[in-house]
């Protein structure tokens, strides 16, 4: 029985107060509650259906109406932030998706944006020999494409990654492993490739938005400049550098590689 | 008995339908969008019907009118001062003349038009009278404010003639107040002030049976309660002074006389709902119910056929006074308040009937279905008893909001438990979420991650049902969206899906 904002019918969903009975310890992201809405006469929602009274009213009431606008199916969106391509039909979607970034694991299903990250998951997941080097030697490769620097555990690599690339804290790259392995409490914790979490959902990603539209443009030309002396090491800005690229821009990127193959 | 009869058809004669009509109610169309975003959306009726007819033809008619000049004007002017000639006759001419109107301006800057005017209109002469209205009437359709300004004097006798018993002449005075009504807030003030509620009111009750007098009344209400003070000062009286009954009644259309009564009656009721008033009266009179039935028996006419010319006019109102009243506190149980569970198939079924030509409506009417479903379990189980599922489902891709309101519309039924998600999932709804995940709309991708979480929380089919259908690979690339919250929703749900096979070995 909520009462709607005239000004947000129906868009406030985020909004919404989050309902109590989901709520398990930690907040839950989901805010979806059923209610009642009550729209007021001047709500925008209102608006073509008032016109249509008006021009009724007026004398230019008409059955056939083909200037009214068709429904149309929505359009789709690539979500894969630095890529945000549009398409006007599921197919499209489909196709896009496919040959950019699918980069399935055969082993596991799971799906990477990128060639670079998809190596990256198989080497620490399903190589066997991975943790036995890992222990000996930097093993932990940066994800970012072009940076040469090596860990010895991924959450050095993280620390890595935010210090020198400037990721979101909590940019999530996969879901962590379910640690099923009992011999691998004993060594590092396992994390899949960037497991953040834990930490910092509190401030939002604005910057991150910026960054979809405006970082492939560059991301070739940055990709060396970087080694971890730029920036102060303790600011963790919201940016997501430059040289890492997930979209079209990378779309180079896998050619070459596959090519060699 | 659906027919829809026009009170005048000034822009509609046969010649002028087509490309000029066209253009004429295309640029129409943005001058009120733009009115209605100033909050100043106003429209002025032009009754014409009865006095053409009485002079024949009517092409021949406004064939007839010339341009009308100011000297013409003043020359008929002259006429009825000096009195002498048959006035009748020099007023009919006059109002020939105000045909035109660019003389409007020219009429009231003379000297003692409007004064000789609103004498004839209160004289003793009854054929003067009537003519006089007929100018007046004329004169408040005009296009510039302070012609309708300039009438303001004859208002209390256009008031007082609402007791009259000729038919034809109260809806002369009636449709010349809803006029100017429309002009601004003083002249309504004004026009309160003198009671015009209350003789919409005594009108009604004088002229019981006519529908034509019911439409009047309710077009000039309409005028007054869809202004911008009419939440806090018109509609208050309205629900007082014992006009609902009246409204409630006209909901019914006439076989003779069609609907138009009906959709006046309505949008009135539409206002009512839609402000800030209590809405107890309007539940406690039957609203609900009268609104519920009138839309299942639409609905079946419209069924038979195509969408009847006319008829979303009435649908519209009747759809908004429900969803409004359905929202309202008033309304403590949608199950009591609406007792008809056909209307939920009604309103389905409209929701696909009105899409190609008024998607807008289609949205309205999900609105409601949404109210509807929202706290009762009983109208979730109805819909998927009902089969109404499938169609819903259909509209799941389509844009301007429509799928917005078909999301939250699952996500009521979704919420409502296991047994309800499970019917979801066997009914087909994860294949088209599957889709709207990928939408471009971060609005209704939310939404489709809240109907998805609450599907895979509540039952353990719609999870393994969603991973064979690779729905995780979608989740997976919101995953690696630059939205912090889509992000968040979607590392959520794959941490609850059923791991893959090959990860667990
Ligand atoms: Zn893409
Ligand atoms: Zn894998
Ligand atoms: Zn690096």
């Amino acid at each position: 029985m909520l009462h709607c904002d005239p000004a947000e019918p129906e868009g406030d969903v985020s909004g919404s107060p989050v309902d109590s009975v989901r709520v398990r310890g930690t907040s839950s992201p989901f805010t979806f509650t059923p209610r009642r809405i009550q729209i007021l006469g001047d709500h925008e929602l209102f608006e073509d259906g008032d016109i249509h009274r008006h021009l009724y009213l007026q004398d230019l009431f008409a059955t056939v109406t083909e200037d009214s606008p068709t429904p149309k199916v929505s359009e789709f969106r690539c979500h894969i932030a630095g890529c945000s391509l549009m398409f006007s039909s599921l197919d499209g979607y489909e196709q896009h998706y496919s040959t950019l970034h699918q980069h399935v694991c055969s082993t596991c299903r799971r799906c990477f944006p990128s060639r670079h990250l998809l190596d990256i998951h198989i080497l620490e997941w399903h190589d066997s020999f991975f943790q036995v080097m890992a222990e000996k030697q930097s093993m932990y490769q940066c994800l970012v494409e072009g940076c040469p620097s090596k860990f010895s555990s991924s959450n050095e690599r993280k620390d890595h990654l935010i210090r020198t690339h400037s990721y979101p804290p909590d940019f999530r790259f996969d879901r962590p492993r379910k640690n099923k392995r009992p011999k691998r409490r004993k060594g590092v914790v396992h994390t899949d490739l960037m497991d953040t979490s834990e930490e910092g959902a509190a401030d939002s990603g604005t910057v991150l938005d910026s960054w979809a539209t405006t970082h492939h443009t560059h991301h070739c030309e940055q990709r060396q400049s970087h080694p971890a002396d730029t920036g102060t090491p303790t600011q963790y800005s919201r940016r997501v550098p430059s040289s890492v690229c997930f979209g079209q821009g990378s779309v180079r990127g896998f050619r070459g590689r596959r090519e060699k193959k | 008995m659906w027919r829809l009869r026009t009170v005048g058809h000034k822009a509609r004669g046969p010649g002028i339908r087509s490309e000029e009509f066209k253009l004429k109610r295309r640029e129409r169309e943005k001058v009120l969008r733009q009115a209605r975003r100033d909050r100043h959306l106003v429209s002025k009726r032009l009754l014409l019907h009865d006095y053409d007819e009485e002079e024949g033809d009517e092409e021949h008619t406004r064939a007839s009118v010339k341009p009308a000049s100011s000297e013409q004007v003043v020359e008929i002017m002259c006429k009825l001062q000096t009195g002498g000639e048959d006035k009748a006759t020099a007023l009919r001419s006059l109002r020939n003349v105000l045909r035109s109107p660019e003389v409007h301006v020219a009429f009231i800057r003379l000297e003692n038009s409007v004064p000789v005017l609103v004498g004839l209109l209160s004289g003793s002469d009854a054929q003067c009278r009537v003519e006089a209205a007929k100018c007046l009437h004329q004169l408040s359709h005009s296009p510039c404010p302070n012609v309708g300004l300039a009438c303001l004097p004859a208002t209390p006798y256009l008031l007082t003639y609402l007791s009259g018993q000729r038919g034809k002449f109260t809806e002369l005075c009636l449709y010349t107040l809803g006029n100017l009504c429309a002009e601004s807030e003083p002249v309504r003030e004004r026009l309160q002030a003198q009671g015009i509620v209350m003789a919409l009111v005594s009108c009604i009750q004088n002229h019981g049976g006519s529908l034509a007098v019911l439409e009047a009344v309710a077009f000039t209400l309409s005028q007054l309660l869809q202004a911008r003070e009419g939440a806090s000062k018109v509609a208050p009286l309205v629900l007082t002074l014992g006009l609902i009954p009246h409204l409630v009644a006209g909901l019914t259309p006439d076989p003779e006389f069609g609907i138009g009564a009906a959709i006046e009656c309505a949008w009135c009721l539409h206002y009512l709902a839609s402000c800030e008033v209590d809405k107890s009266e309007l539940i406690s009179q039957g609203v609900v119910s009268r609104c519920s039935s009138l839309l299942i028996t639409l609905e079946e006419t419209v069924a038979q056929g195509d969408l009847q010319e006319g008829l979303e006019l009435l649908i519209w109102p009747l759809v908004r006074c429900l969803g409004n009243l359905l929202a309202s506190s008033a309304c403590e149980n949608t199950e009591e308040c609406v007792r008809d569970t056909r209307v939920l198939s009604a309103l389905c079924g409209f929701s696909h009937r009105v899409l190609q030509m008024h998607p807008a409506l289609t949205k309205e009417t999900l609105w409601v279905v949404n109210n509807l479903t929202a706290d009762s379990p009983a109208w979730c189980s109805a819909l998927l008893s009902f089969g109404l599922l499938p169609g819903l489902l259909q509209l799941l891709p389509l844009s301007l909001g429509i799928n917005c309101m078909v999301l939250r519309i699952v996500g009521n039924v979704a919420h409502k438990g296991s047994v309800f998600s499970l019917m979801l999932t066997q009914g087909g709804l994860l294949p088209p979420l599957c889709a709207t995940l990928k939408m471009a709309d971060p609005e209704v991708v939310t939404l489709s991650l809240e109907v998805l979480y609450l599907l895979v929380t509540s039952s353990q089919q719609a999870g393994e049902e969603f991973v064979k259908q690779n729905g995780q690979s979608v989740l997976e690339m919101i995953q690696y969206s630059s939205d912090e919250a889509l992000r968040q929703r979607a590392a959520a749900i794959v941490d609850l899906l059923p791991q893959a096979a090959a990860d667990e070995r």
